[in-house]
């Protein structure tokens, strides 16, 4: 374990130097985000201008909605985003090779060795968007609420992480994944529009258990706002734990199966 | 002229490669309804009309702009420039003996003929398999300008990508550009929601631009609405064709000797 965080701190020095070589590219994950979150909230902002409420959440809980939807995709971009997304192109010529003979766990090092804190910024912009929507709905914060939304905030970013990873993983077993990539890409898309509170029946097992999107940012907003049971806790414990579990799952014996370029 | 359309024919053929991108672009595209099926319905809960449209024309809305904006592929051109400009792979359409304007154009025209014609049979099959009555105009002379707008459209968007993969020759790195640029086209265009639930001062400005023109405009024109515009509409998206035509034939004159085949 100790020496784990000695390798990612290490890790994440190297990486920095390698991003400063590159000024502009230090950026390009804030610029791109940012336009990408400028769009959802001019949406937003345009669909519920015309709509009161949209199941009991007012604007300003829309609002919260969407900037932690915003703040979870900042600390995943930060964090392992880059790494992850380069999984794929690994696999298919053979690089995970330098991975998988290393004396470090692989999966670690892909996680972690493409921190960027170009996304940084986008964190600051997020804590300002929940910000306005606490001040639009009006609500008393309690400590209670803020220490149970950021914990949820840190589960609900590794849910995120096991998804990008268990798609990625699938580079293991097909040629491409880019297929994949674009309905996870619709599915977000969705998500971010719709609060997970709306969906009922058929879309709601789809988007709670299947593809999880739809509790990703939904669950740290019904912590914030103290709307959230026991249950649904529970729930988004559960649901995180099995996610990660499947995920460890599917790389491990995807990596059993790897063949290197041939694969 | 033949040889563009030979262009676009090689290209249409090389569609047929890869099957099951299009099959996964009719599944997104059925996604894509969908998700604005579940979101509107919502939405629409105790409500008739929401910015002047009902349910049914909003649904209608999102299937035509849906399709449009599969539709439109020019973001490919772009790409490709930037890629072969940097790598050095560009000389091979300098050495042929077409325009490369013309031949980006041809080679996304081949393109969108086969994925227009996918893209037009799933349409039509989910509207019949989800029961959805299309709201549509009874106008032959609205329908014709929407089908002129939609032509326009196109090929104001293949301009557009041509033009700022031109400018990898001037910056080098434009990737960057390239996906903000995405970003904002889908908003502007209408294809994320109707620009009609925008402020009226916002769509006021947006008229003096192209993009209302693109996946906006027409897909109104569709529905029954905004009849009005629709030959403002051809006037100024054709004024916008021209103005790009001209400066990407400008551009790539001054800065196609900044390339030296070796890639940057």
């Amino acid at each position: 374990m100790k020496n784990n965080f000695k390798f990612l701190s290490e890790l994440i020095k190297l990486r920095l130097s390698h991003i400063m070589t590159f000024r502009l590219g230090f950026f390009c994950p804030f610029f791109i985000n940012t336009s990408y979150f400028l769009v959802q909230l001019f949406a937003f902002e345009a669909i519920y201008g015309h709509v009161d409420n949209i199941r009991g959440w007012g604007h300003g809980e829309i609002l919260i909605f969407i900037g932690t939807f915003s703040l979870i995709d900042a600390l995943n971009m930060t964090i392992c985003f880059f790494g992850v997304i380069s999984i794929p192109e690994k696999i298919q010529t053979g690089e995970l090779d330098l991975y998988l003979t290393k004396p470090v766990n692989p999966l670690l090092r892909i996680t972690f060795e493409k921190v960027n804190p170009g996304s940084i910024p986008l964190l600051i912009f997020s804590a300002c968007i929940i910000a306005y929507g606490v001040r639009e709905s009006g609500m008393s914060l309690s400590y209670s609420n803020i220490i149970g939304y950021l914990l949820m905030v840190m589960l609900m970013t590794i849910l995120y992480y096991d998804m990008e990873l268990l798609i990625r993983c699938f580079a293991f077993f097909v040629f491409s994944v880019n297929n994949l990539v674009k309905i996870e890409n619709t599915a977000i898309d969705l998500c971010l529009k719709i609060p997970g509170i709306a969906f009922s029946g058929i879309y709601k097992f789809i988007f709670y258990c299947v593809l999880p999107y739809g509790v990703i940012a939904t669950l740290p907003t019904q912590v914030f706002i103290g709307a959230l049971s026991a249950k649904g806790l529970m729930f988004g414990v559960v649901i995180v734990c099995v996610f990660t579990l499947l995920a460890l799952s599917f790389w491990t014996y995807g990596v059993h199966r790897y063949e290197s370029a041939s694969s | 002229m033949k040889k563009y359309l030979e262009i676009a024919r090689a290209y249409m053929k090389a569609q047929l490669i890869w099957r099951s991108d299009t099959f996964v672009d009719v599944i997104l595209a059925v996604a894509k309804i969908l998700f604005a099926w579940i979101l509107w319905s919502i939405l629409f809960e105790g409500k008739e009309q929401i910015a002047g449209l009902g349910f049914q024309a909003m649904i209608s809305y999102y299937i035509i702009s849906s399709y449009l904006f599969q539709m439109e592929k020019s973001a490919e051109i772009s790409q490709q420039m930037t890629g072969m400009l940097r790598n050095g792979t560009f000389s091979k359409y300098m050495v042929i003996p077409v325009q490369t304007q013309g031949y980006f154009v041809a080679m996304e025209a081949g393109k969108i003929a086969f994925s227009a014609g996918i893209g037009l049979f799933a349409a039509f099959l989910w509207f019949y398999l989800f029961r959805i009555p299309l709201v549509h105009t009874a106008n032959g002379k609205i329908l014709l300008c929407g089908i002129i707008m939609v032509v326009l459209g196109l090929v104001f968007m293949a301009e557009l990508n041509y033009f700022l993969g031109i400018l990898t020759l001037k910056f080098e790195e434009i990737s960057t550009f390239l996906m903000i640029k995405d970003n904002f086209a889908a908003f502007v265009t209408g294809a994320v929601i109707p620009l009609v639930l925008l402020p009226e001062w916002i769509t006021e400005g947006m008229r003096f631009l192209p993009f209302y023109y693109v996946t906006y405009l027409p897909s109104m024109l569709f529905i029954g609405e905004c009849e009005d515009e629709a030959i403002t509409g051809l006037i100024v998206l054709s004024v916008w064709c021209i103005v790009f035509i001209v400066l990407n034939q400008v551009t790539y004159e001054h800065y196609r000797i900044k390339y030296d085949g070796a890639g940057i």
